[in-house]
C-alpha cells in the first residue's frame, strides 16, 4: 500500500481508530495530491490495481471533480486518456495487460460513481467530439449481465445528472441536455431500444434482476423517445406476459408494470392517446389486485389502474366528438371498479394519487348533470370508500382515548390521511348532494347500532363525514334544512350515542352541533335540545377535559350566534355553568396544556355575550356582573396584597393564577358594547374602570414578569374599546409601566396599543403622545438599525426577527401618527431632538426598504409633513431646513434616484402604488414651494441625470397642469427614457 | 462506527447521515439531544460532526450515529465520501427559504448514488417561524420518492422524535415499534403553538384596526 491509499483509508475511517491528528494529516495529503499534474493518470492507475473500495471512490470523485471544473484546461491526450480509460472500464475491459482489477467486480456506489464520471464526459463531448460513445457501448453488452448492469447504470445517471426535469438546472445545462438528447434521438434510440429487448428477451428467465434494471431505465426514456418504438407489437405483449407471469419475481413484474404506466401516461394528443389506451386491453392485469393485497406488485398495478383511469378521464374530458366521448368513457367504467376494489382492500402507497383522481372525476361530474345510473352507483362507491378509509383501527381506541403518546401520533396520522378524503367529499356533496347525505345517514344509523367492538369508530367516521358535509353547503341549504338536513340535524340531537364518553367522538359530535347551528337559528324550537347537549356531560361537562374545554369554546359561537334567542335561558344557563366557571379561576386549575382556542376562557367570553345584551334589564344585568367582577378583583387584590412575602416556589402558580383571572374578565367584557357601558349603562362602565384600576395595579407589583405584562395589555385594549374616551385618566400611568425596560417584542405590542389609541381616539390622544413619544423614540433608536440589515447566513435568528417586527411596526406608528393630524409631535420640544433620526430613517426606508408597501407608507408620511409643516404663503418656517431637506434630499433620492434604478420594477402592481405616492409628493411639493422646487427637481436633479430639455419642459407644464394620471404616465415614459439613455453608465448613489 | 474515543455499544447502531443546504439547521437540530451533544466528536479537519444519539424503543436501546456534514457542502472535506456505508438518512431544508427545498432532489440525487434504497426523511424545518415560504401542500418531492415527510421545528422540539421513529421502524423492519421514553432534550428556546399563534396574531390585527373586528369565526372555519 502506497502513501496515498494509506491516507485514502485514514482519511474515510469510520472505525474511529484513526487518532485526529493523523486523519487531519491524511486529508490534507490527499488534498494536496489533487494539485499534482498527472492526478487523472494517477488516479486511473489506482484504478486498475487497487482493490479498496474507499480508494477506487476517492479516485472517482477526483476524477469527476477534475473533468468538471478543470475540463477546457485538460489537453486533448489528456482527455483522449480519461475517455479510453474510463469506456473501458465501463464496459468491463483492462486498461492494460497487467490490470488486475476491474471496477465492475466493485459495489454498486462505486460504480453509481463510474457512470457519474461517464456521464460528465458526455456532458462535455458527446456528440461533437465523442460521437459514438453509445453505439460503442452496445456491442459489449453481449459480455453479459455485468456490463448490461452498467449500461442501465450509465443510462440513469445521464437522467439524473441531466435529462429529468424533477431537478433544479441552470440553463447551459438545460441546452446541454436538448442538445444529447436530439444527438441520441438522431444516432442511437433504435439501437439502444433493440438492445433493450433483446436483453429482456434473453435473459427473462434467468436474471430477473437485470430484465428488472433494464426496465426500470427504460421507464425513465419512455417520456422523450419516440413512443412507437415501445407501443407496438413486440414491447406492449412483452409487457404484459411478463406483468402476468406467475414465476417471474414482484420486481422484475413491478418493473413491467412502470413501463406500461411510463407508457400510458406518454404526452401525446388525445386522440392518439385514446387508441394507445384502448389497444392496450389493461382489463388483463385487473386480476392481479385480488391476489394479495399487501405485495408491492399490487402497489404497481394500483399505480398503473389510477394512472390510466387519469388518462381515460383526461380523454373524456378533452375529446368532442360523440363516439370518441362515448369510447374513453366506456374505458374509464371498465377500470373504475378495480381502482374501488383497490383503496377497499389492499394497502398501497398510491391512495392520495387515487383520491386525486376521484376528485377530478366528481368535479367532471358536474357538466353531466343530471348523472346517469352508471355515475350514481360510482359517487356510491366513492361515498363508501371514503367510509371506510376515514375510520380508525379500533385497536387505538384506548390510546385515542386518553391521547397517549401513540394516540397522538396516530390522531395526527388520520388528520392529514382524512385532509384529501374529505374535500373528495365536499366535492361529493357538490355534485350529488342527496346521494350523499342518505349515505351519511344510513351509515349513521348502522353505526349506531353495530357491535361494541366497532361502533365507536363508526359513529366517529359518520359524524366527521357529516361535519365535512355542511362545509361544501350554502347557508341558504343549511337554513331551510334542504334535503335530508332537517331528518338529520334533529336526529344528532336527539341520538344519545352509547359512545359518548368516547373522547373522539364527543369533539366530533358538537363540532358537528356546531357546524349545523344555523339550521337552529332558523328552527328555534331545537334551542332547548341544544343547550343541552352543550351543558350535559356530552359537553361542558364532559369528564374529558378536551372535550369540556373545546365544548367551552364551541358554546361560545353557539351563543353568538343565537343570543337574542337565549334571554330566556340566561338564569339556566348561569346556574349550569357555575362549577366550571369557578375552576377557571381557582389556584389549581390545570393551565399546563393550555391552548390559544382551548384555554377554557371562553365559557366567560360566552357569558359575557349573554350578560351584555341590552335586553338583560340593568338591576339583573349589574347583579350578574358584579357576581363575576367582584370576587375574581378580590382574588387579584389578595394576590398582590401577598405578593411581597411571596417565596419563589409559590410565585409561578399565583402568577399563573393571575394570568387566569385578568384572561377571564377580558373575555367577559367582550360581550359589552361601548354604547351600552358609556351612554346607556354607566354604572356597568364604573364597575369596568373599578376593575381596571385593579389590574393596573399587576403592573406595579409585578413589573417585569412578561406574560403578566401582555396580558394586561391585551385588557388595556379591550378597555380602550369598551370604555371608549373615559378610559384616558388610565393611560399615563399604565403606558408609563409598559414602557419601562420594555425588550423588542414587548415595545411592538407597545405600539400596537398606541396604534389602537391613535386610530380611536384621533387628536385627543395628543397629549398623551407627546408625553411618552421622546421616550418611545429614544428606546427604539437603541435597538433598531437604522441603515441596512445584515443579511445572510445567521442572520435569521429570532431576535433578528423580533427587531424587524418592532421596526415594521414603528413604521405604521409613525404613518398613523402623521395621518391622524399628529405631526406636532415629532416637532415639540421634548421630541424635536430625535427628528433627525426619524427623517434620515424614512429617507432611508423610502428610497431603499425591499418591501414596497413600507417605502410606500414612508412615502405618505412625508406628503403629510409637507401638508402640514410647510403651509403657504410664505410666512416662517415652521420646521427650519425641513423644505430644504425635502427639495435636495428626499426629492432627489427618493423621486428621482430610487425610481431610475432598474430594480424598480414599472410591471409590478406594488411598485405602480409606490409610484403614484411618489409623483403626489412630486406634485404636493410643487404646490407647497412653487418655483424653489422646480429650481432644485427639474434644473438641477433632471440635468444631473441628463435630461433632454425638451423632456424636462414638458414634465413641468404637466405638473403645473391639473391632470394628475398624465402626470403620472409621462413621468413613468420619462424614467424609461432617461434609463435607456444611460443605459447603466450612470451610478447613483 | 465510533469516531476516537467514543465508546462503541453493545446495542444496534446505524450510521445516519443528515444533508440539506447550509442554514437549514441540521446542527441544531441534532443538537437538541443531550447525551448524543454530550458525547458528540467533532473532527474539525474533515469537517465532519457525529453525534451519537440513543434511543429507547420497546425492543431495546439503539444507536444512531449521526453524521453531520455542516459546513463543507460544497468542496473540501470528503462529500459524498461521508455517505458510504449510510445505513439511513435525513433530508433537511428550511420552510422559510425556498432554495433549500428546491435543491431537495439533488441532495436526495447524490445520497441515493453512494447509498442505494436506504430509508430517507425529509424534514422541514422551522415551521415556528411566521412567514413561511414553503407550505405544507407545496411539499410534494417525498410522494414521488416514496419518502416519509415531517414538518420540525429543532428550536421548539416539535416533531423531534418523528425522523428517528421511522428511521427506526424501517431498519428494524417493525411498524409497530416505538420509543418507550424520550430522551433528554434541550428545552425548547420557542413555543410552538399554532392555535395560539393565530390568535396572538388575530388579537394584534384586531387592536391595530379600528373597529374591532370580530373574526374569530373566520379563523376557525
Amino acid at each position: 500500500m502506497d502513501d496515498l491509499e494509506k491516507a485514502i483509508l485514514f482519511s474515510f475511517d469510520e472505525s474511529g481508530a484513526v487518532d485526529s491528528v493523523l486523519k487531519s494529516q491524511a486529508v490534507n495529503y490527499c488534498q494536496q495530491f489533487k494539485e499534482n499534474p498527472s492526478i487523472c493518470t494517477v488516479c486511473i492507475e489506482k484504478l486498475c490495481f487497487c482493490k479498496i473500495v474507499q480508494v477506487q471512490f476517492w479516485c472517482l470523485q477526483t476524477l469527476h471533480e477534475v473533468i468538471r471544473v478543470k475540463y477546457a484546461a485538460m489537453s486533448s491526450e489528456e482527455r483522449g486518456f480519461v475517455r479510453k480509460s474510463v469506456f473501458s472500464m465501463v464496459c468491463y475491459g483492462s486498461i492494460d495487460e497487467k490490470s488486475a482489477v476491474r471496477v465492475l467486480d466493485s459495489p454498486a456506489f462505486i460504480k453509481n460513481k463510474l457512470a457519474q464520471v461517464l456521464v460528465t464526459l458526455i456532458y462535455f463531448e458527446y456528440p461533437m467530439i465523442w460521437t459514438s460513445v453509445f453505439v460503442d457501448l452496445l456491442p459489449h453488452l453481449s459480455k453479459g449481465s455485468v456490463v448490461i448492469d452498467m449500461f442501465s447504470r450509465v443510462l440513469n445517471a445521464l437522467d439524473d445528472e441531466l435529462i429529468s426535469l424533477d431537478y433544479p438546472r441552470t440553463a447551459e445545462e438545460t441546452a446541454v441536455a436538448a442538445r444529447v438528447k436530439d444527438a441520441m434521438r438522431q444516432q442511437c434510440v433504435e439501437q439502444i431500444v433493440r438492445a433493450w429487448y433483446d436483453i429482456v428477451s434473453l435473459y427473462r428467465n434467468s436474471d430477473f434482476e437485470v430484465c428488472s434494471s433494464v426496465l426500470d431505465c427504460m421507464r425513465r426514456y419512455i417520456s422523450w423517445i419516440d413512443i412507437n418504438l415501445i407501443a407496438n407489437d413486440a414491447f406492449i405483449p412483452l409487457f404484459f406476459e411478463l406483468i402476468l407471469a406467475n414465476g417471474l419475481s414482484e420486481e422484475f413484474r413491478g418493473a413491467a408494470v412502470g413501463c406500461v404506466l411510463a407508457v400510458v401516461s406518454k404526452r401525446m394528443d388525445p386522440q392518439s392517446k385514446l387508441s394507445l389506451l384502448k389497444s392496450l386491453q389493461i382489463s388483463r392485469v385487473f386480476g392481479l389486485v385480488k391476489e394479495d393485497g399487501e405485495s408491492e406488485l399490487v402497489s404497481k398495478v394500483a399505480e398503473l389502474l389510477t394512472g390510466y383511469a387519469v388518462e381515460a378521464l383526461e380523454c373524456v374530458k378533452r375529446l368532442n366528438s360523440e363516439n370518441a366521448n362515448v369510447v374513453s368513457m366506456e374505458l374509464l367504467n371498465e377500470v373504475l371498479p378495480s381502482v374501488f376494489y383497490v383503496m377497499q382492500n389492499c394497502e398501497v402507497d398510491s391512495t392520495f394519487s387515487i383520491v386525486q383522481f376521484l376528485s377530478g372525476y366528481v368535479a367532471t361530474m358536474k357538466s353531466f348533470s343530471p348523472l346517469r345510473e352508471e355515475q350514481l352507483l360510482h359517487v356510491r362507491q366513492i361515498l363508501e370508500v371514503i367510509y371506510t378509509q376515514i375510520c380508525y383501527d379500533p385497536m387505538y381506541r384506548d390510546n385515542l382515548d386518553v391521547l397517549d403518546k401513540i394516540g397522538i401520533e396516530e390522531e395526527d396520522r388520520m388528520v392529514e390521511f382524512r385532509k384529501d378524503l374529505l374535500v373528495l367529499l365536499r366535492t361529493v356533496g357538490r355534485v350529488a348532494p342527496e346521494v350523499a347525505q342518505v349515505f351519511i345517514r344510513n351509515s349513521l344509523a348502522s353505526a349506531v347500532v353495530s357491535s361494541p367492538d366497532r361502533n365507536v369508530e363508526e359513529v366517529e367516521a359518520a359524524l366527521s363525514l357529516l361535519y365535512a358535509l355542511g362545509e361544501s353547503m350554502s347557508d341558504e341549504a343549511m337554513k331551510t334544512g334542504s334535503g335530508l338536513l332537517s331528518e338529520l340535524v334533529p336526529m344528532l340531537l336527539q341520538t344519545r350515542l352509547p359512545c359518548h364518553s368516547n373522547r373522539l367522538v364527543a369533539l366530533v359530535y358538537l363540532e358537528t352541533v356546531t357546524r349545523y347551528m344555523k339550521f337552529i337559528q332558523e328552527n328555534n324550537q331545537y334551542i332547548p335540545m341544544v343547550l343541552t347537549a352543550f351543558l350535559d356531560e356530552r359537553g361542558i361537562h364532559h369528564p374529558n377535559i378536551h372535550v369540556s374545554r373545546r365544548a367551552s369554546y364551541l358554546f361560545m359561537r353557539v351563543v353568538k350566534l343565537l343570543k337574542a334567542k337565549l334571554v330566556p335561558f340566561i338564569e339556566k344557563i348561569l346556574q349550569s355553568l357555575q362549577d366550571t366557571v369557578a375552576r377557571f379561576t381557582s389556584m389549581n386549575y390545570i393551565s399546563k396544556e393550555l391552548s390559544g382556542s382551548e384555554d377554557g376562557s371562553h365559557i366567560f367570553e360566552a357569558i359575557g355575550l349573554l350578560i351584555g345584551m341590552e335586553d338583560v334589564p340593568l338591576a339583573k344585568q349589574s347583579d350578574y356582573l358584579s357576581s363575576l367582577l367582584t370576587p375574581l378583583c378580590q382574588q387579584v387584590q389578595a394576590l398582590l396584597l401577598n405578593a411581597k412575602t411571596l417565596n419563589p416556589e409559590e410565585s409561578p402558580a399565583k402568577i399563573t393564577n393571575i394570568q387566569q383571572i385578568i384572561m377571564a374578565i377580558n373575555s367577559l367584557s367582550k360581550g359589552f358594547s361601548e354604547r351600552l357601558v358609556t351612554a346607556s349603562r354607566p354604572a356597568i362602565g364604573l364597575m369596568f374602570k373599578q376593575t381596571l384600576d385593579v389590574l393596573l395595579q399587576i403592573l406595579v407589583v409585578f413589573p417585569k414578569i412578561e406574560p403578566l405584562r401582555s396580558k394586561v395589555t391585551s385588557f388595556i385594549h379591550r378597555m380602550v374599546d369598551t370604555l371608549g374616551a373615559s378610559v384616558f385618566p388610565y393611560l399615563p400611568k399604565a403606558l408609563e409601566q409598559l414602557l419601562a425596560e420594555s425588550e423588542p417584542k414587548e415595545l411592538a405590542g407597545f405600539l400596537v396599543l398606541l396604534n389602537q389609541l391613535i386610530c380611536k381616539f384621533n387628536t385627543s390622544v395628543h397629549d398623551i403622545l407627546d408625553e411618552v413619544f421622546p421616550a418611545i423614540a429614544g428606546r427604539i433608536f437603541s435597538i433598531i438599525p437604522t441603515d441596512t440589515l445584515p443579511s445572510g447566513p445567521g442572520t435569521n435568528t429570532e431576535e433578528m426577527r423580533e427587531v424587524l417586527e418592532l421596526q415594521r411596526t414603528l413604521y405604521t406608528f409613525l404613518h398613523v401618527i402623521a395621518t391622524h393630524d399628529l405631526s406636532s409631535v415629532f416637532i415639540s420640544p421634548k421630541s424635536r431632538g430625535y427628528l433627525q433620526q426619524i427623517m434620515q430613517l424614512l429617507l432611508y426606508t423610502s428610497c431603499n426598504h425591499k418591501d414596497y408597501l413600507v417605502r410606500k407608507a414612508c412615502v405618505q408620511i412625508f406628503i403629510r409633513l409637507i401638508k402640514d409643516w410647510c403651509a403657504r404663503p410664505h410666512g416662517e418656517e415652521k420646521v427650519p431646513g425641513f423644505q430644504n431637506f425635502m427639495m435636495e434630499v428626499f426629492a432627489m433620492n427618493c423621486c428621482l434616484y430610487s425610481v431610475l434604478d432598474r430594480s424598480f420594477e414599472f410591471g409590478d402592481a406594488s411598485t405602480l402604488i409606490l409610484f403614484g405616492e411618489i409623483v403626489l409628493a412630486q406634485k404636493v411639493m410643487y404646490e407647497k414651494f412653487g418655483n424653489d422646487f422646480l429650481v432644485h427637481f427639474v434644473y438641477k436633479g433632471f440635468s444631473s441625470a441628463h435630461c433632454p430639455q425638451d423632456l424636462a419642459e414638458q414634465y413641468c407644464q404637466k405638473l403645473q397642469g391639473n391632470d394628475f394620471k398624465a402626470l403620472k404616465s409621462f413621468y413613468q415614459s420619462l424614467i424609461e427614457k432617461l434609463r435607456l439613455q444611460q443605459n447603466g453608465s450612470l451610478v447613483f448613489r | 462506527m465510533a469516531l476516537p474515543n467514543q465508546q462503541t455499544v453493545d446495542y444496534p447502531s446505524f450510521k445516519l447521515v443528515i444533508v440539506g443546504d447550509g442554514g437549514t439547521g441540521k446542527t441544531t437540530f441534532v443538537k437538541r439531544h443531550l447525551t448524543g451533544e454530550f458525547e458528540k466528536k467533532y473532527e474539525p479537519t474533515i469537517g465532519v460532526e457525529v453525534h451519537p444519539l440513543d434511543f429507547f424503543t420497546n425492543c431495546g436501546k439503539i444507536r444512531f450515529y449521526c453524521w453531520d456534514t455542516a459546513g463543507q457542502e460544497k468542496f473540501g472535506g470528503l462529500r459524498d465520501g461521508y455517505y458510504i456505508h449510510g445505513q439511513c438518512a435525513i433530508i433537511m431544508f428550511d420552510v422559510t427559504a425556498r432554495l433549500t427545498y428546491k435543491n431537495v432532489p439533488t441532495w436526495h440525487r447524490d445520497l441515493c448514488r453512494v447509498c442505494e434504497n436506504i430509508p430517507i426523511v425529509l424534514c422541514g424545518n422551522k415551521v415556528d417561524v411566521k412567514n413561511r415560504q414553503v407550505k405544507a401542500k407545496q411539499v410534494t418531492f417525498h410522494r414521488k420518492k416514496n419518502l416519509q415527510y415531517y414538518e420540525i421545528s429543532a428550536k421548539s422540539n416539535y416533531n423531534f422524535e418523528k425522523p428517528f421513529l421511522y428511521l427506526a421502524r424501517k431498519l428494524a423492519g417493525d411498524a409497530n415499534l416505538h420509543f418507550v421514553e424520550s430522551p433528554a432534550l434541550a428545552p425548547p428556546e420557542v413555543q410552538i403553538d399554532l392555535a395560539a399563534q393565530q390568535q396572538h396574531e388575530a388579537e394584534l390585527a384586531a387592536a391595530a384596526s379600528q373597529p374591532l373586528p370580530d373574526d374569530d369565526d373566520d379563523a376557525f372555519e
